[in-house]
């Protein structure tokens, strides 16, 4: 009997160094994938996928940028998602983080895999182009990555602090961390208030802009001028957004799909821990396949869900252990997780 | 052949696969204004809803409620007729409705959500594990049990509350309606009735009242069928009532037939009765075994009808989907269905009584802060100086109350025009308005029912019940709704309210049971309620204050009971001593009385009494003489709070005392008095100790209006005995 999965797609920033080569390495076998998404790429004026995955070292300045951090996750992600072996895994719902969004609309079906490819490519141009201010993140969980309290109150305090003369907001819940969207002002005073941890938080992700947050609404006309109403599809698969809302098959309004993908999502805070709160829940999923590239988004899932209680997880420790049995969680990004994933040959 | 759950299962599948399904009407769906996806989506609400009941019928031992919603499935298209901020008090078999609703809801777990319902998990988020309710605060649905028509009281009044005037702040906008569905068997109930009736009382005068009555005709009640036509004949020509009948197995036809009903309430702030034709499926319940009193050839042609095959008929006919996608789409809800419920089962359940028990007084943080007393008005009132009885103190008390708290509303028999039977409310209607000071029907369920919607609506209600008498048949709005609405809602929802109440004994020139009521044992054991007497017109207005308080701050709902006999009592000895009446102290300038705080007074420590209401100005008398007769001192304990019973503070009185007396003008039996005396026992209290009460009786009229009741020369005699006891 085949297992049920949720599939959760990765947002920006999960293809770094450790990640050049990854669509060579794993997806060789998909030359078709890489047209569709080569074929949205300006190629006057941007590098291909395989030239940025090929590439002899891995530059933020070129592979961090918002067109092809995008696009080379996209192709990545896609190609990991077309890898799941679908004799053993019915795949009951998906959804993602961020740009994540963009992929699970493409895996569900809701867009053509170069419908996808156009938006995604279309949005981070716009966003390298046009994207203001920035994303800082910060744990919101101990070292157990159980819900601390004191932290919670220090991020209500920052957000508190937002006014007209710096911008402050919640750009994602993202499971034990919390990401903050804010402008040059915002981003400054963030970085002087919050106390570090582990020597890694405040972290100041370098190229976002203050994604799903009211600094990006002029964006929005702007998308909708390129992208039009019709790339929309009633897909296949039921999908969880940023809000935590469930998109059926065929049982919504095109219209609807489009306003939130190119409205509410771009301007507003994306709550990936009610996406995985809802699609955990409602779809009671056998396992969690997280695609790649990079395996950083393991970690909210799993924080989530602690938060939840989820299976009894009520740590990080629980967690491990329960990962080291039979993995709740699969990482695409992860070479023995990805094993237990795709088709054998 | 019994197993009719997977009769209808198997049936679905069968018939979808072999394309056997009910015709259709092309142009229906666009007629209606529904798009392919619409008609997709409410059919995912229908399978959401089938198979949670096939789950709940196949998982018993895990799950612990089986009354299913199977066959009224199309409640969910009257969820799409009516606005996200409807407020719906709704039928235990809506679930369909409840899914719809919710699955518009960001972040909400719908499944999973009725699955910790069903489960009685301490997870689930609507009720905490205390029932298999249908509601939520996310969805504007206050949550109901399976209760019979009760409902419907509180529904009109939230409707009733929509047209009225407020300042403060209210829960539902001005252009909102309420939905309430009920079935055809609880139409027939008395409650029901009734508050149609005060539906319709209201809309044939011109009253608004936007309210969308649902009755889910399914021609039976438990076993009993209801006589065909019985509801048509009903309601269809109720004066001041808009009827408007649907299939309810057809998602199309009932969506567009709630959405005509709905825009006509809207439009014309008046009721209308949406009368729905559903099917049964399953019996009444899990254990109700249909075949008892159905012929197999019945159910069989009931099951026939299957509102999910007519959908199924209409995705076909109009080329929206498959059969096989159609049974595809059904398999896998069921799949998930299971998959959703069993996490659902690992789930926590209630395992304390006080985790039972924590959520019957909603909790304290609210958002509301009680407003400061008012200033010193300008114009200051022709009695102000005067000593006045108690009727005139509650009268300036309300005033202060009603100037003090825009959400405040008053209202009864005859409090507006009349001012109430004693006057008690004078001048009041025509000072705030009759938005804020109301004449009701003559009908305590209704009067109720207006204070807990009017209350769910963010008003604060104080309803007036004109005798003691009367609230009995009215009993049940207090007892199973109104105190119930916190512990079934984990403390989300709360109705607050104060219910003035006229009654006791000892009514000069008068008399006869139903005016002169000496009953509270009704209010006793409901938890969470609260009930108050006083016993004098200072009292009356301190205590009144801070009922109000413990209603607006704290949600909580209280009895405020006021003795008649003392409304207009100003000597206490003799004629004109006026020892019985005080100038009225505006609440700016006078203390508060706290819930639970006893007033005590009298020097002595030879005898203490313990009473509330008459029985404190009897004991008053008999001090008097007591002392001036028999240089006995005696100390009066004045309980004023008489549910919940300060335990601590009578048991401290009583272990300085030397011998006790409970003077009690309730029956002997049922009484506080019992009550005192239990807990005197338990506490070990071994003085002497008596208690004086009504005979176990009713009040009869004229003269012997009294003789049942305790009497100062009663309480005289007893203290003298019980100080002999214990010298």
């Amino acid at each position: 009997m085949k297992e049920t999965a949720l599939v959760v797609c990765p947002g920006r920033g999960t293809y770094n160094a450790a990640e050049l080569g990854y669509f060579a390495k794993h997806h060789s076998d998909k030359p078709d994938l890489l047209a569709v998404v080569e074929g949205a790429r300006d190629e006057t004026r941007q590098p291909t996928i395989s030239e940025l995955d090929g590439a002899a070292s891995f530059k933020m300045s070129r592979h961090g940028t918002g067109d092809n951090a995008s696009a080379l996750i996209y192709a990545c992600a896609l190609g990991d998602f077309l890898a799941i072996d679908r004799e053993r895994f019915d795949i009951v719902a998906v959804t993602g983080n961020s740009m994540g969004w963009y992929l699970a609309l493409a895996c569900a079906g809701a867009l053509s895999h170069r419908n996808g490819a156009e938006l995604v490519n279309s949005m981070g141009t716009l966003m390298h182009n046009e994207g203001e201010g920035g994303q800082i993140v910060y744990p919101v969980v101990d070292e157990n990555w159980r819900p601390d309290p004191a932290k919670e109150a220090l991020v209500q305090q920052m957000l508190a602090a937002s006014s007209e003369s710096q911008f402050i907001a919640t750009s994602i819940r993202l499971g034990g961390l919390h990401v903050f969207a804010a402008d040059r002002a915002g981003l400054s005073y963030l970085s002087k208030h919050l106390p570090p941890v582990d020597d890694r938080y405040p972290m100041r992700l370098v190229h976002h802009a203050a994604f799903h947050s009211a600094l990006l609404t002029p964006i929005i006309k702007k998308a909708r001028a390129n992208l039009p109403q019709s790339i929309f599809e009633a897909g296949q698969i039921p999908m969880v957004d940023g809000r935590g809302m469930v998109w059926m098959p065929q049982a919504f309004d095109l219209g609807a799909l489009y306003r939130y993908t190119l409205g509410h999502q771009i301007d507003q805070t994306f709550d990936f821990s009610a996406a995985i709160d809802v699609a955990v829940k409602e779809f009671a999923p056998d396992r969690i396949i997280v695609l790649g590239p990079g395996s950083t988004l393991g970690a909210p899932v799993a924080q989530q869900l602690i938060r939840m209680n989820w299976r009894g997880l009520t740590g990080k420790q629980d967690f491990k252990a329960q990962q080291a049995t039979s993995p709740f969680i699969l990482s695409m990004g992860i070479d023995e997780q990805r094993a237990r994933v795709v088709a054998t040959a | 052949m019994f197993d009719r759950a997977a009769a209808i299962d198997d049936a679905f599948i069968r018939r979808v696969k072999a394309r056997d399904l009910p015709e259709s009407n092309a142009g229906a769906l666009a007629d209606a204004g529904l798009s392919n996806a619409d008609l997709v989506a409410l059919f995912d609400t229908q399978l959401m809803s089938r198979h949670l009941d096939l789950m709940a019928r196949r998982t018993k031992g895990k799950t612990y409620y089986s009354i299913g919603s199977a066959g009224h499935e199309a409640m969910a298209a009257v969820a799409r007729a009516v606005r996200p901020d409807d407020m719906a008090f709704l039928h235990y078999r809506d679930a369909g409705f409840v899914i719809e609703r919710r699955k518009a809801v960001p972040g909400a777990s719908v499944l999973y959500d009725m699955a910790l319902s069903f489960a009685a998990s301490a997870d689930d988020p609507v009720s905490g594990g205390r029932h298999k309710v249908l509601g939520g605060k996310d969805i504007m649905v206050p949550p109901q049990t399976s209760t019979i028509a009760s409902h419907l009281p509180k529904a009109m009044g939230a409707a009733h509350s929509i047209g009225l005037s407020c300042q403060g702040t209210r829960t539902l906008s001005r252009s909102s309606i309420v939905v309430c569905s009920f079935g055809d068997a609880s139409a027939n109930h008395s409650t029901a009735q009734g508050a149609i009736n005060a539906a319709c009382w209201a809309g044939y005068q011109g009253s608004p009242m936007p309210i969308l009555f649902v009755c889910e005709d399914n021609d039976i009640g438990i076993s009993v069928p209801t006589p065909g036509g019985w509801i048509e004949a009903n309601f269809r020509s109720r004066p001041g009532l808009h009827y408007v009948a649907g299939d309810g197995t057809d998602l199309i036809d009932t969506y567009a037939t709630a959405k005509r009903a709905a825009d006509h309430v809207r439009r014309a702030r008046k009721p209308a009765f949406l009368h729905l034709k559903t099917i049964r499926l399953m019996g009444h319940a899990g254990a109700d075994v249909e075949a008892g009193y159905r012929r197999l050839r019945e159910i069989e042609a009931v099951e026939a009808r299957d509102p999910l095959l007519k959908t199924a008929g209409q995705l076909v006919a109009f080329d929206i989907l498959s059969p096989d996608e159609i049974n595809a789409r059904y398999e896998a809800m069921r799949a998930r269905v299971m998959r959703v419920a069993e996490a659902a089962f690992t789930r926590p359940k209630l395992a304390t009584a006080e985790a039972v028990k924590a959520s019957i007084i909603p909790p304290k943080h609210r958002d509301r802060n009680f407003p400061p007393a008012p200033q010193h008005t300008k114009k200051r009132p022709p009695d102000a100086d005067k000593s006045v009885p108690m009727s005139r103190h509650i009268n300036r008390a309300l005033d202060e109350i009603l100037a003090q708290i825009p959400e405040a509303l008053l209202f009864g028999e005859d409090v507006g025009r009349k001012g109430g039977v004693y006057g008690v409310t004078q001048g009041l209607r025509a000072r705030f308005g009759p938005a804020r000071v109301m004449d009701t029907l003559l009908d305590e369920q209704s009067i109720l029912g207006i204070a807990i919607g009017a209350a769910h609506n963010g008003f604060l209600p104080i309803p007036e019940i004109q005798f003691l008498a009367y609230v009995h048949n009215a009993e049940d709005q207090l007892r199973g709704e109104a105190a119930t609405l916190s512990f079934f809602s984990d403390g989300q929802f709360t109705n607050p309210m104060v219910v003035r109440i006229a009654g006791l004994g000892y009514q000069k020139g008068f008399g006869g049971h139903f005016h002169n009521d000496n009953a509270l044992a009704v209010f006793r054991d409901i938890p969470g309620l609260i009930l108050a007497c006083p016993s004098s017109g200072r009292d009356a207005a301190r205590m009144l204050r801070e009922a109000v308080r413990l209603a607006y701050e704290e949600g909580r709902v209280v009895v405020f009971l006021e003795p008649i006999a003392l409304y207009n009592t100003v000597d206490l000895e003799s004629t004109g001593d006026k020892r019985w009446a005080e100038t009225y102290v505006p609440a700016i300038d006078d203390t508060p009385i706290n819930i639970g705080e006893p007033g005590i007074t009298g020097p002595g420590d030879d005898v203490t009494i313990f009473s509330y209401g008459n029985g404190i100005y009897l004991s008053h008398q008999a001090a008097s003489s007591l002392q001036n007769e028999d240089n006995i001192k005696v100390r009066i304990v004045d309980l004023r709070w008489l549910v919940p019973l300060n335990v601590e503070g009578i048991v401290a009185e009583a272990q300085k005392a030397r011998a006790l007396l409970i003077v009690d003008e309730c029956r002997r039996s049922g009484s506080v008095s019992e009550a005192i005396m239990t807990h005197l026992f338990e506490a070990g209290i071994s003085v002497p100790t008596k208690r004086i009460n009504a005979e176990d009786s009713f009040i009869p009229l004229g003269t012997a209006a009294t003789i049942t009741l305790p009497s100062r020369d009663q309480i005289v005699a007893a203290v003298r005995t019980l100080d002999e006891a214990a010298s």
